[in-house]
Order: structure tokens, then C-alpha cells, then sequence
């Protein structure tokens, strides 16, 4: 059997032509990653018992003649942030690296309901703070298309394992840029659904106002199929939205699509941007005019405060969320005399530089005397931001940007400058500060290191920016 | 804006119940003060009467019954406590 290749769709086809059954496709899976892995470093556990248990009744129930999920024997890896009952969940923390999951994310339910089967759980940047997968406590994830540099992150190891074929599909979380920027460096497809559009519930909360689960895929036709079976209302999270996405998420509609006008914002094209990745970009704007749809310059004046905005937003929920793991209630408790050197000694111990220098950054922007002037100011600024998104969106549909502004860096480049690390998520935290959709799409007849570029969509219109996608991978 | 030294960064880490390696502490104070140096940019923007943003969403409030449900059943979360008893979370005395 080959598995190069495999997407949602195909695995789908050939379950019900019973080409080969679920347990057999999950054990070639296991075997490639087996080998695979060594190079990589994607994944961070197995869960192979699980997996196979998963299949076996996938393939019982075609037996049977129960039917097949849409997402039926497809084998998935999911980012270690996200709860699974029964598995280890360490979010890439020494701090919870005994940690076992009490119960299951609300994805998780919905991906097990479809029949979608469990691989592992990826490495990441520690609870989702960073954009190399290099602040992972337990190790380095290579980018598959040279093991020299960064896969990217905080879901590196999410997209790598998609990119170099260990999974049909991947689950990451992105708060300021988490999957769209590691999609772009692997060359695999990522979507940040708009805020309230899939559960939170059983992902580790990073900046909660900030944070969406989302799909790594190999086409845009796979990450509409996932993003639909992820999507939802859920009585467990409070910002999930009363929404239901339908048919035209799966089977966009042609005429329509074309009637779309992309805006082609000018900020985003700016110093910094690596001139290589800005001709694709403009190849990829050609191609979209090639296809009938109409192209038009406009402008998001406050994008370039957006960086800053989010340095102080997301350290400040961070600092909050983050005050749970004090060795009190999760994983494994450091002794020590009293209550106070407790708690210091089990987060000191706990946690790495970068979530350290979060928290801090945090607790300083929220405390008295500089909270109006760091957090109070960073709110008002966050909404200029998504004024300048309404704004646009009176006149374009779609709009389209680069998703980092170079290709995918060498490993050790940056960490010791947290400044230029944060800089590589420039032109994707704006979009998570507004609250709207946005996907990474590798550009075709690129024969470098990938490239991705970005379609951003009004809220809920998944539907706008999987529908360009989609013609565009057809082209 | 506001200036940081090393006694303010002892006194976040207090506050956050954090220890920093004082070998790291001049890294650390670097990285910091060129983060915040970028947040002087936001100061120089006019942000008179822009309502704040405070969340992701605009949904409104849901409100619902009071009800409550009575349930003794911690269920599997004792299972990933670092010490339990009976059920309930063991914490170390907080007055000695």
C-alpha cells in the first residue's frame, strides 16, 4: 500500500470500495512513522493501542453495514495541547510531562463520532508559546523539506507530521499565527476557523481570547471537510457561536466564487519582506485574476500596531492562565517547606524561558500603575484593528497577504532574540486580534522551501476563503 | 512610559511566583526593555473614544436558570492530582 499522497477524500473512497481496511491502513501508518520519525521528531507519543482499537471498529462497522464517517479510519495527529481521555498531555512541559488527560476535548468527541483515528499527539512550543517548535522541553521538530530548519510553530509538529506524510491530517491551535505560519513553512494547507466557530473546550487555554482550533491538511478540500466536522456551537464554551456552516463549505459554488473581489491590502508588503516570497505572491494574485476573480489594492491602516497590541493582549491572558500549573493540581508536585516555595519551586522548575518571559511580560502590563497604559491602551488599539477589518470588508470579500514574511528559518537562528522569533508572525496575529478566518495555501511551481499565502475572510465566511482555495488547487 | 530595573523584575517574579537564575536576569532585563521599547509605539496612537475591545467576540451575555447540580463524583480528574485523598485534591497546609 502507498500512502503518499492520501487525503480525507481518497481514504474515504477506497474504505468503501474496501481497498484496503482501516486497521491495515493505521498499521502502514504506524510502520512509515516508525522509521519516519527518527528524522522528524513531529510526534511526541503514540497511541498506537487506541489507534488500533479506533480502526478495528471503523472496519466492523463497514462489516456491518453501519455505514463510514466522514472522516472514517482517517488517521490523524493531534497537537499535545488538546485533551485526550486516557493519554498524556503535556503541552510540551516538563511541568505536566506526567500528565494523563481526565476527559476528552470537544474536537476530539467530534472527531472520534466521524470515526477518525488517533496517531499521536506533536510536539509544539511549550503551552503554544512560540513560532519554531523550539521551546519544546522534549525536543526539536525538523522542517521535512530541509531537516536544518524550523518546521515552524507553536504547531510544528502538527504540520510536519502532515508534511512529510506521518498523518493524512493534523489538529493544531493558533493564537497569534500557531497554524497558518508552521503550514506555510511545511507546504501544507492551515486554517484558523474565526473565533467562536469551533469549541475550546479540552484545549489548553493560551490567550483564550485569542485561541482557535483548526485543521492541517494536504488540499483545501480536506480542510473544509475537517473544519465542517470540527465546527459547532458547544454548551462547554461559553464564545462558541451559534453557527452552522452547510454544503457550500464542501461544494462551493463556481459562478459564485468568481463573483468574489480580493482585497490586496498594502501594509503587508512592506520592509522585511523577503522578495522571493513577495513574487510569488504576486504570481499567486495573477492566477486568481486568470480565474475571473476581480483583484483591488485597499488599505488596514492600524496593522502595524498589531505586533505590539498582541504582545501585550496575549502575555496579559497568558500570565492568568498559566497561574493553574503551581504544582498543586496537575501532573507531578515538587516538594518543598512551605506553601510559597512550593509553587516557586514547581513553575521554576516547570517552565521554559519563553513561558517564563510571557508570564512575567504579562503580569507586568496587568499591574497596578501600568495597566492602563499597557492593557487598557493594547484593548482600544485591538479595536482600530478589527475596525480596519469591517472597513475593508465593505469593499472586498477575500483578503489576500503572505503568510510569513521569509521562507522557513534555520534552527537556532533565532532563539536567543525572542524579538526577531516574534516578528515571523507579523502578518498573522492581526487576523487573530479581529477574530475572522484565515487560511495558509502553499504556492503552486515553487520549487524552494515553501511558501504560503493567506486568504482572509469576514467572520464565519469560511466559506469565501475554502471556496478560492479550492479553485485555485484545481487551477 | 514606564522605565524597568531589576527590583521591578523581582517584583513581577514575586507576584508571579517565578524564580529567575540571577545569571539569566541581564538576558532577561534586555529582552524586556526592547519588547517594551516597541510598546512606546501604541502610546503615539489616538485612541480618544474607542471603545475597547475586551474579548473575541461581541456575543451578549447568556444568562440561565440558578439551578445548581448536586454531584460527589470528581470522576477521572482525581486521577491526574498529585496527591489525592478520599477523593479530593490534597494541597499542603497553607498556616504552618
Amino acid at each position: 500500500m502507498d500512502i503518499k499522497g492520501l487525503t480525507i477524500k481518497k481514504i474515504h473512497h477506497d474504505l468503501v470500495k474496501k481497498e484496503y481496511s482501516a486497521k491495515e491502513l493505521a498499521k502502514e501508518y504506524f510502520d512509515f512513522i516508525k522509521k519516519e520519525d527518527e528524522k522528524i521528531g513531529a510526534f511526541l507519543s503514540l497511541s498506537e493501542e487506541m489507534a488500533m482499537s479506533q480502526a478495528g471498529e471503523v472496519d466492523k462497522n463497514i462489516a456491518g453495514g453501519k455505514g463510514l464517517g466522514v472522516l472514517g479510519g482517517v488517521p490523524m495527529a493531534i497537537k499535545d495541547n488538546i485533551l485526550i481521555e486516557g493519554l498524556k498531555c503535556t503541552a510540551a512541559s516538563k511541568l505536566l510531562r506526567d500528565y494523563k488527560a481526565s476527559y476528552n476535548a470537544t474536537v476530539i468527541n467530534k472527531l472520534k463520532a466521524s470515526g477518525a483515528v488517533f496517531l499521536g499527539k506533536t510536539n509544539m512550543d511549550e503551552f503554544a508559546m512560540g513560532s519554531s517548535t523550539e521551546n519544546s522541553a522534549f525536543k526539536i521538530t525538523h522542517n521535512p523539506h530541509d531537516l536544518e530548519r524550523v518546521p515552524g510553530g507553536s504547531s510544528g509538529g502538527s504540520a510536519a507530521a502532515v508534511a512529510s506524510e506521518m498523518a493524512v491530517a493534523a489538529l493544531g491551535s493558533d493564537t497569534g499565527g500557531s497554524i497558518r505560519q508552521p503550514a506555510a513553512f511545511c507546504g501544507t494547507v492551515g486554517l484558523k476557523p474565526t473565533y467562536g466557530a469551533v469549541s475550546r473546550y479540552g484545549v489548553m487555554a493560551m490567550a483564550s481570547s485569542l485561541d482557535q482550533i483548526g485543521p492541517f491538511t494536504k488540499t483545501v478540500e480536506d480542510a473544509a471537510i475537517l473544519f465542517k466536522e470540527l465546527s459547532g456551537q458547544d454548551i462547554m464554551d461559553s464564545t462558541s457561536a451559534p453557527v452552522s456552516y452547510g454544503d457550500e463549505l464542501l461544494n462551493p459554488k463556481i459562478e459564485d466564487i468568481k463573483k468574489l473581489t480580493v482585497g490586496i491590502p498594502e501594509e503587508y508588503f512592506v520592509d522585511g519582506l523577503d522578495k522571493n516570497v513577495a513574487n510569488k505572491i504576486n504570481e499567486v494574485v495573477k492566477d486568481l485574476e486568470k480565474l475571473g476573480i476581480k483583484t483591488k489594492k485597499i488599505s488596514l491602516p492600524h496593522t502595524k500596531y498589531a505586533l505590539f497590541c498582541y504582545y501585550i493582549i496575549m502575555p496579559a491572558e497568558v500570565s492568568s492562565n498559566l497561574s493553574r500549573f503551581d504544582g498543586i493540581r496537575y501532573g507531578t508536585r515538587e516538594k518543598a517547606d512551605n506553601l510559597i516555595e512550593l509553587y516557586k519551586k514547581n513553575r521554576d522548575f516547570g517552565f521554559g524561558p519563553e513561558s517564563k518571559r510571557r508570564i512575567l511580560l504579562g503580569t507586568f502590563v496587568l499591574s497596578s500603575g501600568y495597566y492602563d497604559a499597557y492593557y487598557g491602551r493594547a484593548q482600544k488599539v485591538r479595536a482600530l484593528i478589527k475596525q480596519d477589518f469591517d472597513e475593508a470588508f465593505k469593499k472586498v470579500d477575500v483578503i489576500l497577504t503572505p503568510v510569513t514574511p521569509t521562507t522557513a528559518f534555520k534552527i537556532g537562528e533565532k532563539t536567543d532574540d525572542p524579538l526577531a522569533m516574534y516578528l515571523s508572525d507579523i502578518f498573522t496575529i492581526p487576523v487573530n486580534l479581529a477574530g475572522v478566518p484565515a487560511i495558509s495555501i502553499p504556492v503552486k511551481n515553487n520549487t524552494g522551501l515553501p511558501i504560503g499565502f493567506q486568504l482572509i475572510g469576514k467572520h464565519f465566511r469560511e466559506a469565501d476563503i475554502l471556496g478560492i482555495g479550492q479553485l485555485y488547487e484545481k487551477m | 512610559m514606564a522605565e524597568i530595573n531589576k527590583k521591578i523584575l523581582k517584583h513581577l517574579a514575586e507576584l508571579a511566583r517565578i524564580e529567575i537564575d540571577p545569571k539569566k536576569e541581564d538576558k532577561f532585563l534586555a529582552d524586556f526593555k526592547s519588547i517594551l521599547g516597541h510598546f512606546e509605539e501604541l502610546a503615539n496612537l489616538d485612541t480618544s473614544g474607542v471603545v475597547p475591545m475586551t474579548g473575541g467576540t461581541s456575543l451578549e451575555n447568556i444568562t440561565r436558570e440558578d439551578d445548581f447540580n448536586e454531584n460527589e463524583d470528581q470522576g477521572k480528574g482525581v486521577e491526574g492530582f498529585p496527591e489525592s485523598k478520599d477523593g479530593y485534591l490534597k494541597v499542603p497546609p497553607v498556616f504552618e
